[in-house]
């Protein structure tokens, strides 16, 4: 690249010209960078959970007509299921805020590591979870949000059930994305029954885990025919299906974030475009006198469109490594969010990186193609004219 | 003092500059206004379904009516209070309701819960709010439903005269309501006592809705059914509670105003850029102009002006941008469906409301004040014999 | 003039037209005229003559709208614009009147500039600035900006830039337009110089009668036409008494 001194010069020619552009990109990329993390956020999500061979068994109904707790001990003796847990939503909320602020679940303790060896959570710990009926697994999220550490005790309210229930931490599910909060089964079915006579009869969703991948579909096929004509018909599908269902209704969202993320892009064609042409109109007398002197069309042109590609990709990079600083820092700040979902997960995937350098290439590229081309194709007697 | 002509002239006179910098913060003033409107129609939805006449009562501890259960008795005994609404008839209005969350089938093949509020016939004059709009209101045990506007052509089976399938039952869609576009709107309204059934609830409420009398009586009666030691109730505004239901939209404020200063610093640099430019290429003007014995403030103001007239450009461009695309985005997505804490959808029309636009207003003057001022300190600070010799 | 040697420049019947509006104008109208290489010679006239459209021919930034151009050998009527540069590159160097520098440049970059159209390496490419600034007297002035050199000097770097890759011919518009007396007769001494010493073809668009001293041969021009005879001769006489006396040969 002998004409990189040329283009770095030319750069260098206004400072403060090129550090506004550059800074207009970088945070225009920020921006796009951040808003795509949202629905890449919802992407990965269902991608995490897309191939395994878990299955969610429910009412066909909805999640809060339940069913009775006894049809666990069914499916489980269904050929291919390796193991099912019945889980209840308890929505926990800490009794000063009374708001529900992660999912919390009384799951069938002995259950929980044969349908979710991919949690991963340490054996000793699991051990642990079985022998303290009081004993809870708390996704790290939740870990590090609220400086738990494992012996910690904590109260948690059930909006459900109207119970306050002291917990000790025992474990932890050892992902950082994990807001999960889970109890045993028994320590709240003894606490509804100390308040109003009965115990939990119910669950709310069976999670089935299928050891064939292959027998995935006629696992669910059986199990909603075993509850057909009874009182709680179900209805199962993969775990992948259930969250995608349980998230579709944010598509609207997305759709306006994906509208707002073009026009910042457009934003920052536009910046980059005007200062490209100012560059150019500035310099038409310089760029005359080196075509006089034997430069040719196309060099022209290559030079000064790699002094806008060179702008906007510096500040593109910038701008995608100041995203994953600031995700970092939304991601400890803003946690499991019930209205956002996964969408407030602000997880900077290898996708949304490729497309925050794509984007401020491609900006570089539209910027600086009219501009320069325009510049290159004035025949050189036309240009000339402008300065003798 | 320059004229202001000066400074429309010169705004005019590079057009192609103008444009592309006035664009620029155009489509930042549509961003902003288009999220600012999506999170205050969501807002408008959740606060406005509260009448501030209204009291909702639960289970003491619930923090949502789809969370309370309330047994027939609790309802008995708080039905004839003093200082609740009568009607004509003088019936109390005080209406048992029931919210269950079933699933139903989006036209698009997907599915969403859906709050089914179970209700008696005085739920219509509970929810002043509430109208209908076409058919009737329901018969009590007849399976039938009538539903909000919000719900209407977005699921199957949700238009009037229509097979609705939820729960375990099939429910005859005889009506359409309207509420003002707050949540009843994306809400389907059947038989109390049929709902509980269907979800095979023992107890047959979750919470009762209640009308005061007037402002002065609701403090009274909340202190009343508060104090009530057999049932455990709590009473609460409808107001207060539906704004608590939409604190989860606050945390997407923060998101939104987070996102429009960062794209509005970014629009700030770019028409700073071209205010520097505009300097520049007219330094022998300036130098002209402070030899004829023009002070430094009124180049300062005017160039200050120019960058605000700029930004204003922008705004209006945007804020006509903005009203057209919410009315298409209207058109092409509908309703917007939103999963608020208690994981029912609500649908939102998206509205960019004046306040929508005067934040977004607010923003792009902002972004011409401070972008201007760095150019026009330069454009002011320049000494005519310099300014000159440039020239 | 040996008839011997073939000419560096041949133009045969050019004609030069513009278009503006609905007129067309003839800038220059059918000249013909040689230049033997290592000669220095000036086209003279009045402003609108048709010297600079001629000049443009010469050094292949403008092609005629009808007869010949042979510049070293190259028919330039049958170059394309891009072909053109390259030629240009290679053939002639340029001298303005505005010196147009790259501001943001120092001179030895600025003098190396055309050399990045060559497979040069970077340290040769350095070392021939640096020579030809050394010939035109400004190797302390090597790492210095435009901005900060005085007009004398700032064309004295743009004359290294235009004899940096050698060039058959040198091309000068007005060179000594933009300088004081002084500055412009130590410019024209240094083109005189470069001529003798290395043998160069200079071409020079001017109107200063004080070129006739230097030049070996000067072209008048009035309203497109090549002057000749006693026509020329009356325009040569008027610029030598301009210009206090000379010893110029007439053509």
């Amino acid at each position: 690249m002998k004409y990189a001194g040329l283009i770095l010069a030319n750069l260098g020619r206004n400072k403060l010209r090129s550090l506004l552009t550059g800074g207009a990109i970088m945070l225009a990329v920020l921006l796009v960078v951040l808003l795509l993390t949202m629905p890449a956020g919802l992407d990965a999500f269902l991608d995490q959970i897309a191939n395994n061979t878990r299955i969610s068994v429910h009412n066909k109904a909805g999640i809060v007509y339940s069913m009775p707790f006894s049809f666990t001990r069914k499916v489980r003796q269904i050929d291919g299921v390796a193991a099912a847990c019945a889980t209840v939503w308890f929505g926990g909320a800490f009794e000063e805020e009374g708001r529900v602020t992660f999912p919390s679940f009384a799951i069938e303790a002995e259950h929980a590591a044969a349908v979710w060896p991919d949690y991963n959570i340490d054996p000793k710990q699991m051990a642990d979870f079985l022998r303290y009926r009081d004993g809870a697994i708390v996704g790290r999220q939740n870990m590090q949000k609220y400086k738990w550490k494992i012996g910690d005790r904590v109260t948690l309210k059930s909006t459900i059930y109207g119970v306050n229930l002291d917990f000790r931490i025992v474990g932890e599910m050892p992902n950082d994305r994990s807001p999960l909060f889970w109890m045993q089964r028994t320590y709240l079915d003894e606490a509804v029954k100390a308040k109003r006579g009965t115990g939990l009869s119910m669950a709310g969703v069976i999670w089935v885990r299928v050891d064939d991948p292959n027998r995935v579909n006629a696992v669910m096929r059986q199990v909603d025919e075993m509850s057909r004509n009874s009182e709680a018909e179900t209805a199962s599908e993969t775990e992948k299906s259930f969250f995608g269902n349980f998230f579709g209704s944010l598509q609207g969202f997305v759709t306006i974030i994906l509208i707002v993320t073009g026009l910042v892009s457009l934003c920052i064609v536009f910046i980059a475009a005007n200062t490209a042409s100012m560059a150019v109109r500035e310099r038409s007398g310089e760029i005359a006198v080196l075509k006089a002197i034997g430069f040719q069309r196309k060099t022209i042109f290559a030079t000064l469109l790699a002094e806008a590609m060179l702008v906007a990709s510096v500040a593109g990079l910038s701008g995608v490594v100041l995203a994953i600083a600031v995700t970092k820092m939304l991601r400890a700040f803003a946690g499991w969010n019930p209205s956002l979902g996964p969408l407030g997960a602000f997880i900077v995937t290898p996708t949304v990186i490729a497309q925050g350098v794509c984007l401020s290439l491609v900006v570089g590229l539209f910027a600086g193609l009219v501009p320069a081309f325009g510049a290159a194709r004035k025949p050189v007697i036309e240009a000339l004219r402008e300065i003798f | 003092m320059l004229p202001l002509s000066y400074s429309i002239r010169n705004v005019r006179a590079r057009p192609a500059r103008t444009a592309m910098t006035a664009s620029v913060i155009a489509l930042v003033v549509v961003a902003c206004s288009l999220f600012l409107g999506l999170i205050s129609s969501l807002k408008h939805t959740l606060i406005s379904t509260g009448d501030p006449l209204n009291l909702i009562i639960m289970r003491k501890g619930s923090d949502n009516d789809g969370s309370s259960i309330l047994q027939k008795e609790a309802f008995e005994a708080i039905r004839y209070f003093d200082g609740i609404a009568r009607d004509t008839a003088d019936n109390p209005l005080v209406s048992p309701e029931l919210v269950v969350q079933p699933f139903f089938r989006t036209r698009d093949g997907g599915r969403e819960n859906v709050l089914v509020r179970g209700v008696e016939a005085v739920a219509l004059a509970v929810h002043s709010n509430v109208h209908i709009t076409a058919g009737r209101m329901i018969n009590p045990s007849s399976s039938e439903a009538i539903v909000g506007k919000g719900v209407l052509g977005r699921y199957e089976g949700g238009e009037l005269g229509s097979d609705l399938k939820f729960g375990r039952g099939t429910w005859k869609v005889v009506g359409i309501f309207d509420a003002d576009g707050s949540s009843f709107e994306s809400e389907v309204w059947v038989d109390v006592r049929e709902l509980a059934n269907d979800a095979k609830r023992t107890m047959p409420y979750s919470g009762i809705r209640m009308r005061a009398a007037s402002a002065a009586q609701i403090e009274p009666l909340k202190q009343r059914i508060e104090a009530d030691p057999k049932y455990a109730l709590q009473a609460q505004s409808e107001v207060e509670y539906y704004s608590k239901q939409s604190e989860s939209a606050n945390s997407l404020y923060v998101l939104v105003i987070g996102i429009a200063i960062l794209a509005g610093i970014g629009a700030g640099f770019g028409a700073a850029n071209t205010m520097y430019a505009a300097v520049q290429a007219r330094t022998a003007e300036i130098g002209t102009l402070r030899a004829l014995g023009f002070s430094r403030l009124a180049i300062l103001t005017s160039f200050q002006i120019e960058a605000i007239g700029l930004a204003l450009v922008g705004f209006v461009m945007g804020a006509v941008a903005t009203v057209g695309l919410a009315a298409l985005l209207r058109l092409w997505l509908g309703g917007l469906a939103f999963g608020a804490a208690t994981f029912t959808t609500n649908v939102v029309t998206l509205r960019v409301g004046p306040r929508d636009l005067i934040s977004s207003f607010i923003l792009s003057i902002a972004i011409g004040l401070v972008a201007g001022l760095g150019p026009a300190w330069r454009a002011a600070r320049m000494r005519p014999v310099e300014a000159l010799r440039k020239a | 003039m040996s008839p011997s040697v073939e000419p560096i420049i041949s133009i045969d019947h050019v004609s030069r037209f513009y278009r503006r509006g609905i007129d067309e104008i003839h800038a220059l109208d059918s000249v013909s005229l040689t230049v033997q290489p290592g000669r220095f010679v000036a086209f003279m006239g009045p402003s609108g003559s048709g010297k600079s459209t001629l000049l443009n021919l010469v050094s292949g930034i403008d092609r005629p709208s009808s007869g010949e151009v042979i510049v070293a050998g190259q028919r330039l009527n049958d170059l394309d614009e891009d072909e053109l540069a390259g030629w240009r590159a290679r053939h002639v160097g340029l001298i303005f009147q505005f010196f147009n520098l790259m501001p943001v440049l120092n001179a030895v970059d600025n003098v190396a500039l055309p050399l990045l159209l060559t497979k040069l390496s970077k340290r040769e490419r350095l070392e021939r600035a640096e020579i030809a600034l050394r010939i035109v007297g400004l190797e302390d002035r090597i790492d210095h900006y435009p901005s900060t050199l005085s007009g004398g000097e700032q064309q004295r770097v743009a004359i290294a830039r235009a004899i940096v890759t050698d060039p058959d011919l040198i091309v000068a518009d007005e060179p000594t337009g933009d300088l004081d007396a002084r500055n412009a007769e130590a410019i024209l001494n240094l083109m005189r110089q470069l001529k003798n010493e290395f043998g160069k073809t200079i071409v020079m668009v001017t109107h200063d009668p004080r070129a006739l001293r230097f030049v070996d041969e000067a072209f008048h021009l009035d309203k497109g036409l090549l002057l000749e005879g006693e026509e020329a001769a009356r325009a040569h006489e008027s610029i030598v008494i301009a210009a206090g006396g000379g010893s110029v040969r007439n053509r």
